[in-house]
């Protein structure tokens, strides 16, 4: 594959079932790994794209029959990752930061996500289902 | 891959020693979970978890932990963590989980 890309996408629609998760990061491995990020980056964009899926599997409120979507976005120096649901969708604004004092185990996943890429956008609202979009660019080469 | 659990109690220290080999996220969490629960169930103690083959951990591992030091701390135990790959140590660093539990070495 090392033939010059501009933009090139791949999509995959996955049942609303755990054991796709480690699938999915099998996947993300070989595309990011494909595109030249490190081992370091390649496990912040493991975790993250968990982390979202997760999410949809918990959160999006369908059932094990509906499939969500996971949409990978090649370019030359960057990878877009987009995790769409169906669902219900739930209020952005209800999502706070952990407090780990406090021991509080809810909204890590997106605080997670948050740190670990380089740019994070969630589209959610009641009955639209949610989308998280996230964005790591390659380092340049030192 | 999965996850793959030990568990056994050190007497001469008091505390479980609970060995995860493979990964832990949605899918797996809830071994671990019900894993944690059968040995606080049969004895209260510390826990040290050996991350010497744990390839990956997410949330919903996390979760687990923090669920489970909000029980022992009631009783002044905690739980310890030994060997750990740089990715789950940085996990645990972003998450500021690593001033809560005791990162061993």
């Amino acid at each position: 594959m090392n033939h010059e890309i501009n933009r090139e996408m791949i999509e995959l629609s996955i049942p609303h079932r755990s054991e796709y998760v480690s699938m999915i990061r099998l996947t993300v491995t070989a595309i990011a790994s494909s595109m030249g990020f490190d081992i370091e980056d390649i496990e912040d964009i493991k975790v993250a794209l968990s982390e979202a899926c997760s999410n949809a599997i918990m959160h999006g409120g369908c059932s094990a029959e509906e499939n969500f979507v996971v949409q990978f976005i090649r370019e030359q120096k960057r990878l877009t990752i987009s995790v769409s649901d169906f669902g219900k969708g739930y209020s952005v604004q209800t999502l706070q930061d952990p407090k780990l004092e406090e021991l509080n185990e809810g909204g890590l996943g997106i605080f997670i996500i948050r740190s670990l890429m380089d740019d994070v956008k969630i589209k959610t609202g009641s009955s639209q289902g949610t989308s998280i979009t996230m964005i790591k660019n390659l380092r340049e080469e030192a | 891959m999965a996850l793959k659990i030990q568990k056994s109690f050190n007497e001469e220290e008091q505390l479980w020693v609970l060995v995860l080999e493979g990964e832990v996220d949605l899918h797996t969490a809830g071994i671990l979970k019900k894993a944690v629960n059968e040995m606080l169930e049969e004895k209260k103690g510390s826990i040290r978890i050996m991350g010497d083959q744990l390839e990956y951990i997410d949330s919903t591992g996390l979760s687990v932990f923090i669920g489970t030091l909000k029980q022992l701390q009631k009783e002044n135990l905690n739980i310890l963590v030994r060997n750990l790959k740089p990715s789950i140590k940085k996990l645990l660093n972003i998450t500021g989980l690593d001033k809560i539990l005791v990162v061993e070495n």
